[in-house]
């Protein structure tokens, strides 16, 4: 019991260290990083050089990597090691080396005929730099796909992201390197939604973080920032929401295994909280910079875009409707 | 039972389901707030109910057994809870005595006093109030003049305290008064275990805003404080303040976000049952709102197990008690506007059902604006998560 909670803060220090010396690094270059640090292999079984940990670890790696703003799609990478272990082991092993760069398309769903793939998926983050992708099939289930195959295009497209531009992938009857049963694709996504929530928050404690340092430095009207109420009580209030997000994603991670379709309570308030939570931090957080918040240079926006898109994924407002249905369920029983 | 054997009892389901069981057998129906023929205890009736809920290890959980506690730990206090909160239950005529009084006497008295005012709490021979607030000080608390000054081995009070919940049916007062000078400010306050049956202690009761008297303003005109019931180090008052108050925010009434929640299932179980009402429960814009009432509970249930285990795993609360007391403060607030907004749309006249509806979500809705006020005001709390969790300088 106390092993692993050693373990786990043994992780999330390394995290942090690797998140550090990953500055300046591209895609690959962050890929080899992270897998030389073991950080790629956290939930994938020790068969594929993999840690075998449960959720709740891989949040402080994915929390790391966001506030440093790493360019690298670091839940796809966590959780494909852990879908590819006993269906692929080799593209697994890779991928927890660092040395393969897989990313997942949520938008949209492929047509498959006689075993081959076509239409159109997107939102894939980092879908350039990637060479394998996770994208859903009409029906149910999901498929994985070599991007470098015939028949496969991808392009970037809009979106609020930076370093992680997103791509849209078209296909005409393209090879599938592997078809992925409806349970296992439902579970990927419901996992990936947590651990976004993680990147969320870690990103707004950073930018929260980032704001008391400014208003502790910066003086007007004769005195520092910080020594004004309004400013400390609007601070509190991010703490607060912080804390509560924090409180509620944490339980959601550690009974994740009992609700692998993601339609229980603790996931979705979870999602509910950190969606609400993670952009208002962050938003505030450059607010209390004044000017300089809306500058290219200072970087806030950075952080706010991942958060923001981090947080219309969790869509607080389904949440809430899945959550009052779960309820009438409970309820009723 | 030894230490072992309780461990033994708690560490299985049944530890739940005993109370559970009993509490659904024993709690008389028409004291349930959800009741159509609801008629709250009289004191004498609450009373007896409390000692027995005592008796059958439903208070005291936590407290030492030679105090009449039951020897267990905040965990066996926290499941005890969630019991109490699933049952609209009524509230805790001593509370103070129970969850401010009690575990501050255990932190800072001396034996003989512990044994002598603990099981009187527990068996509820003796109700406390908290003597605190005064009309010149309340969130300024260091500002405090209630006085008490020497007579030989004993003490006299002179001053006055105002909106003392509960002081006109309890027996000892948990009185901070100042007994060095204005100067030293919070240096200079002492605690003690006031009788409140005396000639020199006089209670007004005050009306508030849902029409009951429940808090007061209380006088001491020379009233007398025995050598023995002196609390803890003269001057030394402030600090087990602060701690009375960090126990407060953060353990007091741990049953809350259960509570809260039957609250919430009060409402739609109340809603379902009526045509109009029951459309509201398919409309999107309440929908969302229930939905997020279910957050706001799980986020205060998530603070609470967190200070549970913090507190177990010998951690202190600190400041952390504002996080839950700020949360659940204003998350009642909307739900009882919620609530209220959603059972006042039933069609006229309403069932008896719905009718019970409105009568306890009225009461809620105004009973809830203390909740943003008493044990620290919102701004209070906000100012302890900067200061202390934020950390946050002062900066000149
Ligand atoms: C139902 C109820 C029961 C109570 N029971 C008890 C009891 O049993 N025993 C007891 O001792 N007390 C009790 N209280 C009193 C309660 O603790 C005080 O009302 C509270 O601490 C606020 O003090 P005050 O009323 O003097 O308001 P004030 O301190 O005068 O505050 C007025 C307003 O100014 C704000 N304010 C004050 N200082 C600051 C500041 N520095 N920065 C920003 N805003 C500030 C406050 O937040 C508040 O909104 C009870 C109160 C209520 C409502």
């Amino acid at each position: 019991m106390s092993d692993g909670f050693e373990a786990a803060a043994e992780i999330a220090r390394t995290a942090r260290r690797a998140a550090e010396a990953c500055a300046g690094l591209d895609a690959a270059a962050t890929a080899r990083r992270l897998g030389g640090d073991g950080l790629l292999g956290v939930l994938a079984p020790e068969a594929v050089g993999g840690l075998a940990l449960p959720l709740s670890v891989a949040a402080p790696v994915v929390a790391a990597a966001e506030a440093a703003l790493l360019p690298f799609p670091l839940v796809e990478a966590l959780l494909g090691a852990r879908l590819l272990a006993g269906r692929q082991d080799d593209l697994a092993a890779a991928i927890v080396a660092g040395e393969a760069i897989c990313t997942a398309a949520p938008a949209g769903a492929l047509r498959s005929e006689g075993g081959r793939l076509s239409g159109t998926v997107g939102h894939a983050p980092l879908g350039t730099a990637a060479r394998w992708l996770f994208a859903a099939v009409d029906g149910g289930g999901a498929a994985l796909l070599d991007l470098h195959a015939n028949g496969v295009s991808v392009v970037e497209e809009p979106g609020l992201e930076l370093e992680r531009p997103l791509a849209h992938v078209a296909l005409q009857d393209a090879p599938a390197a592997l078809m992925l049963d409806g349970a296992a694709w439902t579970t990927f996504q419901a996992d990936a939604l947590l651990l976004r929530a993680a990147g969320a928050l870690g990103a707004a404690e950073h930018c929260m973080q980032r704001a008391i340092a400014h208003i502790t430095d910066r003086k007007q009207f004769g005195r520092a920032l910080v020594s004004f109420q309004g400013l400390r009580f609007e601070l509190a209030r991010h703490k607060l929401a912080l804390e509560g997000a924090r409180g509620t994603l944490g339980h959601a991670l550690s009974v994740a295994g009992q609700d692998p379709c993601g339609q229980d309570v603790a996931r979705l308030v979870a999602r509910v909280t950190v969606a609400e939570a993670a952009p208002a931090i962050v938003e505030g957080a450059i607010q209390l910079h004044g000017g300089m918040g809306f500058t290219w240079d200072l970087g806030l926006h950075r952080h706010l875009r991942r958060v923001k898109a981090a947080a219309l994924a969790l869509d607080a407002v389904a949440a809430r409707g899945a959550l009052v249905e779960r309820l009438d369920q409970l309820w009723a029983a | 039972m030894s230490a072992a054997e309780s461990v033994a009892v708690v560490g299985t389901p049944d530890y739940r389901t005993r109370h559970r069981t009993w509490l659904a057998a024993n709690l008389p129906p028409h004291w349930r707030a959800d009741a159509v023929d609801y008629r709250p205890p009289s004191l004498d009736e609450a009373k007896a109910w409390e000692a027995e809920l005592h008796r059958q290890g439903l208070w005291g959980i936590a407290w030492p057994r030679e105090y009449g506690g039951h020897g267990l730990s905040l965990r066996e206090h926290l499941i005890a809870n969630q019991e109490i909160g699933r049952l609209p239950m009524p509230e805790s005529q001593n509370s103070i005595g129970k969850e401010l009084a009690g575990p501050i006497i255990l932190a800072i008295a001396t034996e003989e006093q512990k044994r002598r005012y603990l099981p009187a709490i527990l068996e509820m021979r003796e109700i406390w109030c908290q003597g605190f607030s005064e009309p010149e000080a309340g969130s300024d608390l260091a500002g405090l003049r209630t006085r008490a000054t020497r007579d030989g081995a004993a003490w006299r009070v002179n001053g006055q305290k105002v909106w003392t919940s509960g002081a006109h049916r309890a027996q000892r007062c948990l009185l901070l008064a100042r007994t060095g000078s204005m100067e030293a400010r919070h240096g200079g306050l002492s605690l003690f275990a006031l009788r409140m049956d005396q000639p020199g202690v006089t209670v007004r009761p005050l009306r508030q805003i849902t029409g009951e008297a429940e808090y007061c303003e209380v006088f001491f005109d020379d009233a007398l404080v025995e050598p023995e019931d002196a609390l803890g180090e003269p001057e030394a008052g402030w600090q087990a303040a602060v701690r009375v108050l960090e126990v407060e925010r953060g353990t007091n009434r741990m049953y809350r976000a259960w509570r809260f929640e039957q609250e919430l299932r009060h409402l739609v179980t109340a809603c379902r049952n009526e045509p109009a009402l029951a459309r509201l429960l398919e409309d999107g814009h309440y929908r969302q709102r229930i939905a997020q009432v279910q957050v706001d509970v799980e986020v205060l249930k998530r603070m609470v197990e967190q200070v549970v285990d913090d507190l177990v795993g010998g951690q202190p609360i600190g400041g952390r008690g504002s996080l839950s007391k700020q949360h659940w403060s204003e998350a009642h607030q909307r739900f009882a506007a919620l609530a209220l907004e959603m059972v006042e749309q039933a069609s006229y006249p309403p069932s008896p059902e719905v009718a019970a509806a409105q009568r306890r979500f009225r009461k809620l809705y105004l009973q809830a604006r203390a909740e943003t006020i008493y044990a620290g005001t919102t701004q209070i709390q906000l100012g302890i998560i900067a200061d202390r969790i934020l950390k946050l300088p002062r900066g000149a």
